[in-house]
C-alpha cells in the first residue's frame, strides 16, 4: 500500500511547486516586512483572542495585528478543548483572510447560470434584486414561505442564518451537511445510549477506531489526547480501515477490512462477548433494556467470527482477540463513534451495534469510556417567531424513517430536481456550503439549481455553487467578525468567544449584517403579501385595529431579531449568568470558565492543566434523564435540539441502553442491528470500491484555494493497493 | 545559554502544522521545497505488516557546525544561545553550507537571494519562551529549552528520558534530541541498530566541553 511520499521523494518532483499558486507574492505573509534587518525586534501592536474556523473544531487563537494587518495566528492555551494548538489549516488562516480571489463585492449574474459571468453590484442593488424575486415568488405561491429552501455549511454563525430563515422568514426547508456526514452516528448513538457523547481518549485504555482517522481528520481534543498515549503509553489502539492512514501508523493492531462490512465485524465482536460471557454483567443487568432479546438475536443469527471472516476479510482469530482485549480493558474501552459516518445503507445499524458493544463493557458515562460531560449555561436570546398559516412542512418529510430538522440533502435535491415536490420549490439560499461538490451527483445538483427562479449564495470564496447563483453576497471571513458566543460542554467545559480581529475588508459583511439587511428590505413587502393570503392573519386583523402593533407583537417584523448588535447580544447572553467582571475577562482572554484563574496551570510549554482532576465531569448522575439538552453542546456539528427531537419522536421508553427499538420496526427498520446480505454489494473481481478520506491539510473544499496549504499538498492523490497498481502498470504519481 | 530541542517524535501525526506555523512566523518563501522545518518519512514492513516512521526535523544548530566553519564570508554565524544564523547581506550563495550540512536543513530563498534556515524563532524566545513550531503542534512533539539550565523543562526531561541523534556519526554535536520511545516494538522499527542511545549524564560533559571550545563565536544577537 502506498503511504504518502517521503520528503526526499517529494522534493525530487516538486521544483515546479515553488511558484505554487501563481501569484506575484514572494513571501508568505502577504504584507510582511519580516525580512527587516535582524536587529529590529518585531513587536505586534495588538493581540486579539478569537476562534479559528478553518474547520469545525473552533480552536482558540490569538491574532497578532500590526497596523491593521493580521501578521500571525498563535494558539491560545486557555481553551481546554483545543489545548494550545493550531493545525496547519489554523496557521494558514491568514491566507483565507488575504486570499486575492475572495468574494469582495455583491455580484449579480449577467450571463447564463453556470457560465460565471457576473457584474459588480452595490448591496442595495443586490438586496432589491432579491426582494423583487422573493415578493413575486411568494405572491405566486400564496405566502407559502417554504417554497424558498436554504442550506448551510457548519459554522459559528450558522444559527443566525438558520434561525432567521426558519423562525422569522418561516420556511421549513432547511438542509445542512448532517445527512451526508454524521447523521447516522448521531441518531444511532442518541437512540441507543441516549446521546452521542464523546470518547474519553485521555483515559481510555483500549480504543477501536474504525473508519475514523483522527491523525488526519483532526478533532479536538481527541487528536491531541490520543497520539500522546499510543505506542505503549497507556492506550492500545486498534485501527480498522481499508486505508493505511496516519492513524493506522499509530495502531497496535491495524485491521484492513473490506469496504462496507463494518457491521458484520461489530456483530461478530458482540457474538464473542456474549457467547463467552465477557461482558460486564452488573452493568448490563442495571442499564440494558431488552438485553435477552438482543442476546438471542446475536446467538441465533450465528454472527460468529468465522461467519464475519468470510464477509469482512478479517480473520476469526483477530476478531476474537479484539473482543477479548476490549472486554478485558473495559470499562475503559471505547468503540469510537466516528463522524463522517454515512457510508452505506446499514450505517445507522452499524452505529447502534457499536454503541451496544461499547455498553456491554460498561464504558458509558464513565471515565475512560464514552462520556457526556456538562456544559456551562448561557442565557437564551428569545426570537419572536411569527406563525404563517400557509407555510407548509418540509418536502422530504416522508423520504426516510428519520428526517430531522436538518433534512436529507439527497432526498431533498432529488425531489426538486425531478419536479417531484408536494408544492413548488422556487428559490434557494446557500450559506457557506458547496453542494455542487459536496453532495453526491453534481449533475443532479446542477439540475436542481437550474430549476429555481432565485439562487442566492452567501460565502467568502467563489465556488462551483456560487457559479450557479443569481446573486452572490460576500461574507467576511472569521477574522473580521464577532459571532454568537458559544459554550462547549464536555469533561472540561468552557465558554469561548469569536471576536473581530480586523474590520471587514472590501465590501464584505458578517452574515448577521447580511441577514439584517435582507430583513429590512423584505419585511414590509412580505407583510403585505401575508395580509393578502394568510387567512389567520386576516381574521386576527378584523379584531385588531392597530395593524402596526399586531405586526410587531406577533413577530412579523423580520428586523426585530437584529435589534441589537452581535456584541451586545453576546454580552446579554453571558452577563446574566457570570457577571460583568467575567465578561471583560472573556473579552480579554477569549475563554472563560468558573474558577479559571484558580484552576488553570501551566506545567510546561506543552502541558496545561485546565481543571483539577476532581473537578472534571466524567460522569453525570442519572445520565439518561438529564442528558437531553446541555451535555451535547461540545460540537458545532451536533445540534442538541435535534437529538432531543429524535428521542422524543422515538420515545426511548426505558431510559436505558436500548437494544430493541420497537418504534423503528413500525417504520420498516430493523429493531435490532442485523446484517442484511441482500443490501451489501460484493465488489466484483477486478473492480474497486471508491472511498474517500481526509488529509490534515484541507477541510473538504473550503480551503482549496489556500496558497499555504496548497504547497503542503498540491494534488489530492488517489490511493490504490500496491499489488493491484503493479498489475495495471500504474506508477506512483501517474495520472489515472 | 545553549538552546536545544527535544523531540518526542513518536507523537508526530505528520499534520504539518509546524511547517505552516514556521512559514507564517518567519515569512519563509513560499514553495514546497522552501522549508525550514519538515517531517521525514520512512516506510517499511515487518512480516507483511506495513509501518511508517515519522521524524520531524529542522536545523540541528550543531555545536560544531560545519556550515559555519565552511562559510567564506561569515554569513553563517552563531548568535547567543548557540543558534546558527545566516546574515543574508553577507551571503554570496556559494552554497558551501548547503553541501556541508548533514541534515539538508538549508535552502536558497530567492526573494532575498541568500541561504535561509531555521532560527529557532530567536526573535520570539523572550516573549513566548518557545518556537512557533512547538507552540502550534497538536500532539506536542517538541520541547524547546536551554541545556545550560539544569532546572529547565528541557533538561528535566532529558534527565528522565534516553535519547539519540540523527547522523551522530558526522560529529557535529547536533542539538535535536530525539527521545527514545518506551515501546520496544516502536523502538526497534524506528531506531537503527547502529544508532547510539544516550543519557543526559553521559552526554552533558561532552556537550559542555564542545561548547566551551566554540562558544567564543557566539555573538550577542
Amino acid at each position: 500500500m502506498k503511504v504518502e511520499i517521503s520528503r526526499r521523494r517529494f522534493l525530487q518532483g516538486s521544483v515546479a511547486l515553488s511558484v505554487v499558486g501563481g501569484t506575484a507574492l514572494g513571501t508568505t505573509n502577504i504584507l510582511a516586512d519580516t525580512k527587516e534587518s535582524e536587529d529590529v525586534k518585531i513587536r505586534p501592536t495588538k493581540k486579539v483572542p478569537s476562534l479559528c474556523e478553518m474547520c469545525v473544531n473552533k480552536c482558540a487563537l490569538i491574532a497578532q495585528v500590526r497596523n491593521g494587518v493580521v501578521k500571525k495566528l498563535d494558539p491560545n492555551p486557555l481553551f481546554p478543548k483545543s489545548k494550545n494548538m493550531l493545525c496547519a489549516r489554523g496557521d494558514a488562516g491568514i491566507h483565507a483572510l488575504y486570499d486575492p480571489d475572495r468574494l469582495k463585492y455583491p455580484l449579480i449574474r449577467s450571463g447564463k447560470r453556470g457560465d460565471g459571468k457576473y457584474r459588480r453590484a452595490t448591496w442595495d442593488e443586490a438586496y432589491s434584486f432579491i426582494k423583487e424575486k422573493m415578493v413575486k415568488i411568494l405572491d405566486e405561491e400564496k405566502d407559502n414561505r417554504s417554497c424558498i429552501g436554504y442550506c448551510a455549511g457548519e459554522g459559528m454563525a450558522e444559527p443566525t442564518y438558520k434561525e432567521f430563515m426558519a423562525e422569522k422568514f418561516g420556511s421549513s426547508n432547511f438542509i445542512n451537511h448532517a445527512s451526508i456526514c454524521l447523521q447516522t452516528a448521531i441518531s444511532g448513538y442518541a437512540l441507543t445510549i441516549g446521546g452521542y457523547g464523546s470518547a474519553d481518549l485521555d483515559n481510555a485504555k483500549y480504543i477501536i477506531m474504525a473508519g475514523a482517522n483522527r491523525a488526519e481528520a483532526i478533532l479536538t481534543p481527541d487528536t491531541m489526547n490520543l497520539f500522546k498515549r499510543t505506542r505503549g503509553r497507556g492506550a492500545k489502539l486498534v485501527v480498522v480501515d481499508p486505508r493505511f492512514t496516519n492513524t493506522a501508523i499509530h495502531a497496535d493492531t491495524y485491521v484492513p477490512i473490506k469496504v462496507g462490512t463494518d457491521l458484520a465485524f461489530v456483530l461478530a465482536l458482540t457474538y464473542v462477548a456474549i457467547k463467552n460471557r465477557l461482558y460486564n454483567r452488573e452493568f448490563v443487568e442495571k442499564n440494558f433494556d431488552n438485553f435477552n432479546i438482543y442476546k438471542m438475536h446475536i446467538l441465533e443469527s450465528n454472527y460468529t467470527p468465522q461467519w464475519a471472516e468470510k464477509i469482512t476479510g478479517v480473520s476469526a482469530e483477530t476478531i476474537e482477540k479484539i473482543a477479548y482485549d476490549f472486554m478485558a480493558n473495559a470499562p475503559e474501552s471505547v468503540y469510537y463513534q466516528g463522524r463522517r459516518s454515512t457510508w452505506t445503507s446499514s450505517d445507522f445499524q452499524l452505529r447502534r451495534a457499536q454503541a451496544i458493544f461499547s455498553a456491554l463493557g460498561g464504558g458509558i458515562d464513565i471515565k475512560g469510556g464514552i462520556v457526556f460531560g456538562k456544559s456551562l449555561p448561557l442565557d437564551k436570546e428569545e426570537i419572536n417567531s411569527p406563525i404563517y398559516a400557509n407555510a407548509q412542512e418540509r418536502i422530504e418529510k416522508k423520504a426516510a424513517a428519520i428526517i430531522g430538522s436538518t433534512g436529507s440533502w439527497i432526498a431533498w435535491r432529488n425531489m426538486v430536481a425531478e419536479g417531484n415536490t408536494p408544492y413548488p420549490i422556487r428559490g434557494f439560499f446557500v450559506y457557506k456550503q458547496n453542494p455542487m461538490l459536496s453532495v453526491p451527483n453534481t449533475k443532479k445538483t446542477k439540475q436542481m439549481l437550474e430549476k429555481l427562479d432565485l439562487v442566492v449564495v452567501i460565502d467568502t470564496m467563489p465556488s462551483d455553487t456560487a457559479m450557479m447563483a443569481d446573486v452572490i453576497l460576500p461574507e467576511c471571513t472569521y477574522l473580521e467578525k464577532e459571532d454568537p458566543i458559544r459554550s462547549f460542554g464536555g469533561v472540561e467545559p468552557a465558554i469561548v468567544l469569536r471576536q473581530k480581529v480586523i474590520e471587514p475588508m472590501y465590501e464584505t459583511k458578517p452574515v448577521f449584517d447580511i441577514m439584517k439587511g435582507l430583513a429590512e428590505v423584505l419585511t414590509k413587502p412580505l407583510w403585505e403579501n401575508t395580509k393578502k393570503y394568510d387567512e389567520d392573519v386576516q381574521s386576527d386583523l378584523k379584531d385588531e385595529k392597530d395593524e402596526q402593533k399586531y405586526y410587531k407583537e406577533n413577530g412579523f417584523d423580520l428586523t426585530d431579531m437584529f435589534g441589537t448588535s452581535q456584541e451586545e447580544m453576546n454580552k446579554k447572553m453571558f452577563v446574566g449568568k457570570y457577571g460583568e467582571k467575567a465578561w471583560s475577562d472573556l473579552r480579554a482572554k477569549g475563554v472563560f470558565y468558573p474558577n479559571m484563574d484558580k484552576y488553570f496551570k501551566k506545567i510546561d510549554n506543552n502541558t496545561f492543566e485546565y481543571y483539577p482532576e476532581n473537578k472534571k465531569t466524567y460522569q453525570i448522575d442519572k445520565l439518561l434523564e438529564k442528558a437531553d439538552k446541555d451535555a451535547y453542546l461540545h460540537d458545532t456539528c451536533i445540534n442538541p435540539k435535534e437529538i432531543s427531537e429524535l428521542r422524543k419522536f422515538f420515545k426511548t421508553p426505558s431510559k436505558k441502553i436500548e437494544c430493541y427499538l420497537g418504534n423503528l420496526k413500525k417504520k420498516g427498520i430493523d429493531a435490532m442491528p442485523t446484517w442484511r446480505a441482500e443490501s451489501y454489494v460484493e465488489i466484483p473481481k477486478g473492480k474497486f470500491k471508491f472511498i474517500t478520506g481526509r488529509h490534515a491539510q484541507f477541510t473538504q473544499d473550503a480551503t482549496q484555494n489556500n496558497i499555504m496549504l496548497l504547497e503542503l499538498m498540491k494534488e489530492n492523490y488517489a490511493w490504490i493497493n500496491d499489488k493491484e497498481a503493479q498489475k495495471r502498470g500504474i506508477e506512483f504519481g501517474d495520472e489515472i | 545559554m545553549n538552546y536545544a530541542m527535544a523531540l518526542d517524535y513518536q507523537n508526530c501525526i505528520n499534520c504539518k502544522a509546524c511547517e505552516v506555523a514556521c512559514k507564517e512566523e518567519n515569512g519563509v518563501q513560499l514553495g514546497a521545497d522552501k522549508q525550514r522545518i519538515w517531517v521525514g518519512v520512512t516506510e517499511g514492513s515487518v512480516f507483511g505488516n506495513p509501518f511508517v516512521n515519522l521524524y520531524p526535523s529542522q536545523c540541528n544548530h550543531c555545536i560544531d557546525a560545519p556550515c559555519v566553519s565552511v562559510c567564506p564570508t561569515h554569513a553563517s554565524h552563531y548568535i547567543d544561545g548557540g543558534i546558527v544564523m545566516v546574515n543574508p547581506t553577507k551571503c554570496i550563495l556559494c552554497k558551501g553550507c548547503m553541501e556541508a550540512c548533514p541534515y539538508d536543513a538549508r535552502f536558497v530563498d530567492d526573494t532575498i537571494v541568500a541561504v535561509d534556515k531555521c532560527t529557532l524563532c530567536h526573535h520570539r524566545i523572550d516573549e513566548y519562551g518557545t518556537t512557533a513550531c512547538q507552540a502550534t503542534c497538536p500532539t506536542k512533539v517538541r520541547l524547546f529549552g536551554d541545556l545550560d539550565d539544569e532546572n529547565s523543562d528541557l533538561v528535566k526531561l532529558l534527565k528522565k528520558r534516553k535519547f539519540f541523534f540523527l547522523k551522530e556519526g558526522e560529529k557535529t554535536l547536533p542539538k535535536l534530541f530525539y527521545l527514545v520511545p518506551e515501546d520496544e516494538n516502536f523502538l526497534l522499527r524506528s531506531v537503527g541498530k547502529e544508532t547510539k542511545i544516550h543519557t543526559w549524564d553521559e552526554i552533558k560533559p561532552i556537550y559542555d566541553e564542545a561548547k566551551a571550545k566554540r562558544s567564543k563565536e557566539w555573538k550577542k544577537s
